[in-house]
């Protein structure tokens, strides 16, 4: 009973490159505490799962995503 | 197959972020990018997009919101750390990230029949479980 395989969402949008500007489309694939969801979860291909991986962490850096979400204080 | 690519031109394609202190008037921010743009002696003149102010996803030291610019320009790689040393001394820099952009390198961008064939080799389940 294997599960068919989703089709990756980054190539259904018609991206080539993930880019680490693009905060909204990022924050479809980070987890509600702010970490990076597993392909498993998302069907998002290993090579623009590579790519979404180095841009979450440069759109971090650029506070433009959280490191982690829902902190208080 | 892997031939050894021997790079004619010397100069490489950059993206800067900077994120700017938003307290600083909008008259002396462009003022400033300006100037710390004419540094790197650029042969053609940066692109520069503006996002303008932005809330931070957090806290930096006493900022909570920021004044973001994108700059894409041409450069030789040994003029950054240079250029990076005055960015760091920039009070008014809360923070930057220069980036290579040379993406567009690569493989051309999908084609719509691409993008169809594919979607018909994995399609008939359109479950989201999670």
């Amino acid at each position: 009973m294997r599960r068919q395989k989703k089709p990756c969402p980054i190539t259904e949008a018609g991206i080539r490159y993930v880019d680490y500007k693009d905060d909204r489309l990022l924050a479809r694939f980070i987890t509600d505490y702010g970490k990076i969801l597993p392909s498993r979860l998302s069907g998002v291909d290993a090579r623009h799962q590579r790519q979404l991986s180095k841009a979450v962490k440069k759109a971090r850096f650029l506070a433009l995503l959280p490191y982690v979400k829902g902190q208080t204080g | 197959m892997a031939k050894l690519k021997i790079r004619r031109n010397p100069t490489r394609r950059y993206e800067a972020v900077y994120i700017v202190d938003s307290a600083i008037e909008d008259a002396a921010i462009l003022e400033k990018l300006d100037k710390l743009q004419s540094l790197l002696n650029l042969a053609a003149p940066a692109e520069i997009e503006h996002w303008g102010r932005r809330q931070l996803a957090y806290k930096i030291g006493r900022h909570e919101t920021g004044y973001y610019a994108i700059a894409r320009f041409e450069t030789a790689p040994a003029v950054l750390p240079e250029f990076e040393r005055a960015l760091k001394l920039d009070d008014g820099i809360i923070r930057y990230l220069i980036s290579l952009a040379e993406h567009e390198l690569g493989a051309p961008k999908l084609t719509d029949e691409e993008l169809a064939s594919r979607r018909r080799a994995g399609d008939d389940d359109d479950d989201d479980e999670d």
